[in-house]
């Protein structure tokens, strides 16, 4: 009998473990509805947690103030955490224009250093 | 020294191509712009905030919510958009402030006929650009406010330029390369032209999902005149009715969105769990056994499985009032 009794404790505590996340009765937002319907399954498989704590620890190291990191994450859908998390370093982050700009002057008075072009005035 | 004179003459050519985009090459716009739109559109109402040092996604962000009404500076919104350890910003936060000011934000589909027939339609749009290249991409956010199909040019609002005339073909490569990104932050309520449903939706349900229904809820409604034959919307609004605590509303909405779309997986678990909430878990067994059935390695199956846990077993009768089917 005792046997039994933790033959069925360890059935449980696997199965248990295959699924992490035993999904809440309730209804089905709108937000996932859509995205059920657009999406493949497999986004239901990250962890939205994991996700958040990920981002969360990427914006202190990205340089986000302590005090705006909780409300930049809560701002975040699911869906959108689930991009950023691992990838905050890679994703274009749109900045500066100018930059490039900068390269290209850069470029031009090394070329005309090296008397390549002539088209700096130059000094009298 | 012909041959310095050569290298010379074609480096200045290089250069010339790359700062001015080749002239000569044919126009590209006549072609893109869709049937029915004006040839030459100029938002000449939409504001400028000039960028700071790598803070154009503020800048951009300001321009598009300031021209839907919203009272704003881009100072306002480096706290919330801007990432210091990239000098940029990243799209899914500016997707995030677009609905913490309680706008839609609405990302395109990756086309230029969108692109145009959104600032047709009185919306600036926020673009990413790429305007270099290797190890520096120089990722750019800008604002197309208008295009010129006669002289084949756009204008952008744009760093520290308010009105930034560029070739049509420069813009479109440089959005191109970008991954052909951009977005409108429409006043909840508003429909863009040529909408794609999913698209809108998405966008207005994340509102709702970052705790502000009583935006979400306008632009649902709009949803359900704009696509009167569709599901979802109604979905969408039985939801908001449900999460107030109108069970009849949101009942009656499910079986809206059931008769639009049968094979609602979402609308049968939505509907079941309310009418078991309402008393009537025979009628709701009914719903979620043909759920059931639908969402077989769906990704609903789970919810679908959760809700029927909580359906009181057959025994359990229905009390007066409930619907038969």
């Amino acid at each position: 009998m005792g046997s039994r009794f933790i033959v069925w404790l360890v059935c449980m505590a696997v199965l248990n473990l295959g699924s992490p996340m035993v999904a809440q009765a309730g209804i089905v937002g709108t937000l996932q509805a859509v995205q059920a319907s657009t999406r493949a399954a497999d986004l239901a498989t990250v962890d939205a947690a994991l996700a958040r704590d990920e981002v969360r620890a990427q914006f202190v190291a990205l340089g986000v103030a302590p005090e705006q990191v909780e409300a930049r994450v809560a701002a975040l859908t699911d869906a959108e955490l689930r991009t950023l998390a691992g990838q905050m370093a890679e994703l274009p982050a749109g900045g500066d224009a100018l930059a490039v700009i900068g390269i290209v002057f850069l470029v031009l008075l090394i070329l005309e250093a090296v008397g390549v072009i002539d088209i700096f005035k130059k000094f009298p | 020294m012909m041959v310095v004179a050569r290298a010379r003459a074609a480096a200045l050519a290089v250069i010339g191509c790359a700062l001015a985009g080749c002239a000569a090459s044919p126009p590209v716009l006549p072609a893109l712009v869709p049937q029915g739109l004006p040839p030459q559109v100029e938002l000449d109402g939409t504001p400028f905030f000039a960028q700071q040092r790598y803070q154009c996604g503020p800048a951009a962000l300001a321009t598009v919510l300031a021209a839907s009404g919203v009272e704003i500076t881009a100072d306002e919104l480096v706290s919330e958009v801007y990432l210091p350890g990239r000098r940029g910003s990243l799209q899914p936060e500016l997707v995030a402030a677009t609905r913490s000011r309680g706008r839609v934000p609405y990302v395109l589909p990756p086309e230029t006929g969108a692109l145009l027939a959104a600032v047709a339609g009185g919306e600036p749009v926020l673009v990413l650009q790429q305007l270099g290249a290797g190890p520096w991409p120089g990722w750019h956010y800008a604002v197309l406010v208008g295009y010129d199909a006669a002289r084949d040019r756009v204008v952008l609002r744009s760093g520290l330029e308010p009105r930034k005339e560029t070739t049509a073909a420069d813009f479109l490569a440089s959005w191109d390369r970008g991954g052909r990104w951009a977005l409108v932050a429409l006043q909840p309520g508003t429909i863009p032209p040529q909408a794609d449903l999913e698209r809108y939706l998405e966008a207005a349900a994340g509102l709702e999902a970052a705790g502000r229904p009583q935006d979400a809820a306008p632009a649902y409604a709009a949803a359900a005149r704009h696509w009167p034959d569709a599901a979802l919307p109604r979905l969408a609004l039985a939801n908001l009715a449900y999460a107030s605590g109108d069970l009849v509303t949101a009942e009656r909405g499910y079986r809206d969105a059931i008769r639009l779309d049968p094979g609602s997986v979402a609308a049968r678990n939505n509907r079941a769990e309310a009418l078991n909430r309402m008393g009537c878990p025979a009628a709701a067994r009914r719903e979620i056994e043909a759920a059931r059935d639908l969402a077989v390695g769906g990704p609903l199956a789970r919810e679908v499985e959760a809700t029927a846990r909580e359906i009181p077993p057959a025994p359990v009768a229905d009390r007066d009032g409930c619907p038969a089917h």
